[in-house]
């Protein structure tokens, strides 16, 4: 059976607030960035997402978060088959992600070289 | 001249009386007086001053007004008396000078000069002089114009420099004083007398000539020349009463300013601060761009750190797949030569039959060989969707935005602690400005910079319209020559009288010019006797004088020493003034307020060896700040005859000390 992928993706509204905060908070750029970020951050922290995202609002078409399927790639090669869509697996790395991020920014500054440190220190441990 | 006692009563800061001995032993002439800024060493000189001049200066040699030289607690507590008195010796004659101010009657609280009576008395061998002989007796002693080089203070020293610079407008007034001080304008107001009684005269005669047959032309040219000269005359006067009035402004601005010179200096900080605090602004918002830029591409980066994982072991099994791949090709080759030597029975390399037992162990060998080659599988497919895959990987590197960043976030930082520096420094100096007007600081500096400039203007007008004058002048003398040698002409009275103005006015002409002559160059021997002993270069060998009175120091080669230290200025301006002094006054007293502002040890040493020696009495104010007592008077202990300090007893009160 083959898994339809889908064209859209977002989050729980709460998350989606704390995504608008990031940008807002002059963190990031674009929120598409920080989607982007969180997905990354997830995978390089070896998350396993929850499975539902409850509350759930599209956000942005998958064309706009990963134009040149780098993203797509990243998820099929990191994380194990399953019959989950990858973008679908994306989104649940995001919602994660977010929160996470958004937790790290609390302080007001978001320490982006540390983030990088730390995936790194848990991939050598 | 020598000095005796000085007694002052409410004079400036010193409240009361006060009484000071002066040093009269010949080889013990020197007088040390001590005193923090403030105290009152420039109010001790200008004591000296007003007792025998009647006048006392503040900055820019401004007068200081009579009723501004009382003491005003002593005023406070309605003593409105104040009087400076000095007993001194000149030429075996003993001398009493006393100068008294006291508050008329009918004034409460005098607020003008003109609210003081003044008196002066001077007893010369305990006879009194006649009031209106007091001045010409003392300026027989100690000229006043000569004054300000033995009553002397750091800005004389200041503007003496400017001398030094050649063509320098302050440097053509000096030259006017230091002929006051010499003695040429005697003959100078000799030689314009006489050219007023010549241009009299000639106007006479081109009266008289208009009426001689022959003559009317030379007359009338006279004539227009004559009110040419008048008219350019009046145009000097007009400009030179403008250029006075530009000069008292620009000077009443330039003492306001000064009291306002930290006031500004705070304000060019602050505007520089706040032009700092703008472009840290300008730097930290295209910091925090960049910052948004890189941050865009951090995903990149926490990918390619999980993906490099995956992308080895990828490798790694592409590694393994190709190996098996190599393997299986290596027995592919060896099966086909072994499948050739059963089938031929021909060794494959040197053609000779091979034995049976060699073709068994050959059999055995390929058996073996296909039973390990059924057991390669090769997976083409895995092989092409690693190399696809790893071809996708690989296209997500790093950028590193994770170094940029935290290169990004490290300027942020300094930026953000020197964001506060500057800001906590701003508001220090708002605080030093408020209350004042900065405003109008600038508008009076900027006016200052529009008079300054105007008195420039002024002054070439007035150098121009007097070249303009000379050459009419000149027109005039040789219209005057042809005139005389005219016998109609002869014939008048006022042609002979312009003759005669005529050569009287040359004869002052050539005797101003040589006494400058004569005067310049004891200058100048003077300054160079001063000079050797004052410098510590040994190759400077003399001093030589230019028209400005300007001195140049010429080296033992001849050659004109271009470049001078700000300490050697200060003591080429040194011997000028002491060249001066001896030049315009018999040996006296000299008294030297705070002198050795930019000289170092040597040159103070040898200011101090020296001046005592040139001087009757050498009198020194100084501060802690500009000498060190215990190891830069070294020179001076032996020929220290007293020695007092000036204590501060309030802010308005200062006393004496003797040490």
């Amino acid at each position: 059976m083959s898994i339809t992928e889908p064209t859209n993706v977002g989050l729980n509204q709460g998350t989606h607030q704390k995504l608008k905060r990031l940008k807002e908070d002059g963190h990031f750029g674009e929120m598409v960035d920080a989607y982007r970020c969180a997905i990354a951050l997830a995978l390089a922290y070896g998350v396993v997402p929850d499975d539902n995202i409850t509350s759930r609002s599209n956000i942005f078409n998958v064309g706009t978060v990963d134009p040149d399927k780098e993203i797509y790639t990243a998820i099929k090669a990191i994380i194990p088959k399953g019959d989950i869509a990858v973008y679908k697996m994306a989104e649940r790395l995001a919602e994660w992600g977010v929160n996470e991020l958004s937790d790290k920014a609390k302080s007001g500054f978001l320490d982006f070289a540390s983030l990088i440190n730390d995936a790194e220190s848990q991939l050598s441990s | 001249m020598r000095i005796k006692s000085l007694t002052m009563n409410n004079f400036m800061p010193y409240k009361g009386v006060h009484t000071l001995s002066f040093p009269e032993h010949p080889n013990r002439n020197v007088m040390l007086v001590m005193g923090d800024n403030m105290r009152g060493k420039t109010s001790f000189l200008n004591a000296i001053r007003w007792a025998f001049y009647g006048r006392a200066l503040g900055r820019h040699l401004r007068e200081i007004p009579t009723h501004q030289l009382h003491n005003t607690e002593a005023g406070q507590e309605g003593d409105w008396m104040f009087e400076v008195h000095i007993q001194f010796e000149s030429e075996k004659h003993t001398y009493d000078l006393r100068r008294r101010a006291s508050k008329k009657n009918m004034v409460a609280i005098p607020n003008s000069p003109e609210d003081f009576d003044v008196v002066i008395g001077l007893q010369k061998d305990s006879m009194a002089i006649r009031a209106d002989q007091i001045d010409f007796e003392i300026n027989k002693i100690a000229p006043e114009q000569v004054s300000r080089f033995f009553l002397f203070d750091g800005e004389l020293l200041q503007e003496y420099e400017n001398l030094l610079i050649e063509g320098s407008e302050q440097g053509k007034k000096i030259k006017k004083a230091v002929e006051q001080v010499l003695g040429v304008p005697a003959l100078i107001y000799g030689r314009d007398e006489l050219s007023t009684i010549f241009k009299k005269a000639q106007k006479q005669q081109a009266k008289d000539l208009s009426q001689v047959k022959g003559l009317e032309r030379q007359a009338e040219q006279q004539a227009h020349y004559q009110e040419k000269q008048l008219i350019l005359s009046g145009d000097i006067e007009r400009i030179g009463a403008k250029l006075k009035e530009t000069e008292k402004e620009r000077l009443e601005l330039d003492d306001k300013l000064d009291g306002l010179e930290s006031i500004h200096e705070a304000k060019a900080h602050l505007d520089m601060l706040q032009k700092r605090q703008k472009s840290i602004l300008t730097e930290q918002e295209g910091k925090q761009h960049l910052r948004l830029e890189a941050a865009s591409d951090v995903w990149r980066d926490l990918l390619s750190v999980k993906l490099s994982i995956k992308r080895s072991q990828l490798q790694a099994r592409q590694k393994q797949l190709a190996e098996k791949t190599e393997q299986k090709t290596v027995f592919e080759t060896k099966i086909k030569q072994l499948e050739k030597l059963l089938n031929t029975s021909e060794c494959p390399t040197c053609h000779q039959e091979i034995g049976e037992n060699l073709r068994e162990e050959a059999g055995r060998e390929l058996g073996e060989l296909q039973g390990k080659i059924r057991t390669f599988e090769i997976d083409h497919k895995e092989s092409m969707e690693i190399a696809a895959e790893l071809a996708h990987i690989s296209a997500i590197r790093s950028t590193g935005a994770g170094k940029r960043i935290e290169s990004i976030d490290a300027d942020l930082r300094r930026l953000d602690v020197e964001l506060t520096q500057v800001e906590n420094d701003a508001e220090k100096k708002r605080k030093e400005i408020k209350g004042y007007d900065t405003a109008d600081i600038a508008r009076m500096r900027a006016l200052r910079d529009t008079l300054l400039k105007e008195e420039s203007t002024l002054q070439k007008d007035i150098d121009d319209t007097q070249a303009k004058i000379d050459d009419i002048t000149r027109q005039l003398e040789v219209l005057a020559k042809l005139l005389q040698d005219d016998p109609a002409a002869r014939a008048s009275k006022s042609t002979a009288k312009v003759r005669v103005a005529l050569e009287l006015q040359e004869l002052f002409k050539q005797s101003i010019e040589r006494l400058r002559g004569d005067l310049k160059g004891r200058v100048e021997k003077l300054a160079t006797e001063a000079f050797l002993h004052l410098t510590t270069q040994k190759s400077y060998h003399k001093l030589e004088i230019n028209d400005n009175y300007g001195l140049q120091i010429i080296d033992d080669t001849s050659q004109r020493v271009e470049v001078r230290s700000a300490g050697a200025e200060q003591i080429v301006a040194l011997s000028l003034i002491d060249g001066l002094s001896r030049t315009g006054r018999a040996a006296g007293p000299v008294i030297m307020d705070t002198p050795f502002g930019r000289l170092d040890l040597k040159h103070r040493e040898n200011i101090l060896k020296y001046l005592p020696n040139t001087a009757s009495q050498f009198i020194l104010l100084v501060h802690d700040g500009e000498i060190r007592k215990e190891t830069d008077l070294e020179p001076l202990y032996d020929k220290i005859g007293l020695e007092y300090e000036i204590l501060e007893v309030s802010p308005r009160h200062s006393k004496f000390e003797r040490v």
